[in-house]
């Protein structure tokens, strides 16, 4: 089996400092961030964690059905979805990440926006 | 004494990376904050107030009490900078300078910390739910290679990743079929077939387990099992002959309540034999030696639910078993040999009536 991106980047060693970059970039963003207004720091560096650790092939998966029931209420917009992928794309190049990643990252993520965005 | 700084000590203090306060003691007038403060406490822009009321969330009679004792005092507050909860942890110090007292207070930002921690929970929750489930399923992949090999073959294999073929000098065989499988495969519907005959050999195995007897395999309708290994067993003749009883039993009262009656052959015969792992990708147990042989012999010689040994096997089991001498016959590849029916133990009974037809 291929070794997944998370351990190719070296594992959470390296994927930890992704997490707090995305998540420092999410909650500054105008656009994203209001989305997080409400949830405390705990239950938002989980969700970051997880998310990266999903989105980089790390040690949890959520299915489709999953992603959908959790983000069913949320009400996200293809805005604060755009913005969201938009940062993640920043915060991942800024890891060095080879294009090619980033572009696997990428199309995943676009890939699911149906599960994410309500409105 | 009033306060001022000069522009390098305020450069200093701008360039650190706590907040700072100073105020006056005891009134609590602020007199210096560097932007630090400001970033976290927009209170503190204007000119106004004291430092209890500016700097939300700090108690200010606790902070005088602590003052008032002339130590430090130390607590942690939290604020919200742009939806993102700040912890800050706070040490005020009562310090005399000139003329005056002062109250010096330090801020520094723990959240990157609290940060951390956080997700390191988060991320070892997530290594140990993974593990469990890795673990579920090492253990269901054992359970499978359990069912095709016996459980010290299988730690051998684990532990130095091959197996040697291991010599049991003492061991019994047994072979079975079903007399008239092909009509019947061919006469009724091959899936009832197939699952009836699964549900037979399920029963088989679980007798063999019970008498201490492993099975080896099944061959289409053919199953064949031993005892004497892999933990080699002085009674493996008995326990051989238990099992062969206790599987035409089994499908005696079978065949008393199905329309479809299952009438076996068994040959059993004691011998020397090889357990060994065989292939690399694909995995079978398998044993080899002239009792499979001889086994296979008798078997094939067997009438319908008949079991038949010979005189090796006789000299073993005379004293436990009921046995009925058939006289002399031709063993294919063995010459003539005495055979014997097994008809049960004083405490197995077939309740079959004796077949008298072929005495």
């Amino acid at each position: 089996m291929a070794a997944t991106m998370f351990e190719r980047y070296g594992g959470f060693a390296t994927v930890h400092r992704v997490v707090l970059a995305f998540y420092d970039k999410l909650l500054d963003s105008d656009i994203a961030g209001p989305y997080f207004d409400d949830v405390d720091m705990p239950a938002l560096v989980d969700h970051q964690t997880k998310f990266i650790s999903q989105v980089m092939g790390g040690p949890a998966h959520y299915s489709n059905e999953v992603l959908e029931q959790v983000h069913r209420s949320l009400g996200i917009s293809q805005e604060a979805f755009d913005e969201m992928v938009r940062l993640l794309e920043q915060t991942l190049c800024e890891f060095d990440m080879t294009p090619q990643d980033v572009r696997t990252v990428m199309s995943e993520m676009r890939d699911r926006r149906s599960y994410i965005v309500t409105q | 004494m009033s306060f001022s700084l000069d522009a390098f000590n305020k450069l200093l203090l701008e360039s650190v990376g706590v907040g700072l306060i100073i105020a006056r003691y005891p009134e609590l007038a602020v007199v210096f904050r560097n932007q630090r403060v400001v970033e976290w406490f927009p209170a503190f822009d204007g000119p106004e107030g004291g430092l209890g009321e500016r700097l939300d969330g700090l108690d200010a009679a606790a902070l005088m009490a602590g003052l008032a004792g002339g130590e430090s005092y130390r607590t942690r507050i939290e604020t919200k900078v742009k939806r993102r909860l700040r912890s800050l942890s706070v040490v005020a110090t009562r310090t005399r300078f000139g003329e005056e007292d002062w109250v010096v207070v330090e801020l520094s930002d723990e959240t990157k910390v609290l940060e951390l921690e956080s997700m390191i929970a988060s991320y070892a929750k997530m290594v140990e739910q993974q593990n469990r489930s890795l673990k579920k399923e090492k253990e269901r992949a054992e359970k499978l290679l359990l069912n095709i090999m016996p459980e010290s073959v299988l730690q051998e294999l684990k532990s130095f990743g091959v197996t040697t073929p291991k010599r049991y000098d003492e061991a019994s065989i047994l072979m079975l079929d079903f007399v008239g499988f092909t009509r019947m495969s061919v006469e009724h519907d091959p899936a009832t077939i197939i699952t009836e005959l699964n549900d037979i050999f399920t029963a088989f195995d679980r007798i063999a387990e019970q008498v201490g007897c492993e099975r080896i395999k099944t061959i289409g309708d053919a199953y064949v099992a031993v005892a004497g290994l892999p933990e080699p067993a002085s009674d493996h003749a008995q326990s051989i002959a238990r099992l062969a009883l206790m599987c035409l039993r089994y499908l005696k009262r079978r065949n008393e309540t199905h329309r479809l009656a299952w009438n076996c052959r068994i040959g059993l015969a004691p011998g020397p034999v090889i357990g060994s792992v065989v292939g690399i990708q694909k995995y079978v147990y398998d044993i080899f030696g002239p009792g499979i042989n001889l086994a296979a012999r008798l078997e094939a010689l067997a009438g319908p639910m008949e079991i038949l040994i010979s005189e090796e096997m006789y000299a073993r089991l005379r004293a436990d078993f009921h046995i009925e001498d058939l006289g002399e016959a031709e063993v294919r590849g063995f010459g003539p040999k005495t055979i014997y029916r097994l008809l049960g133990a004083d405490d197995l009974t077939l309740d079959i009536e004796t077949p008298t037809a072929l005495v």
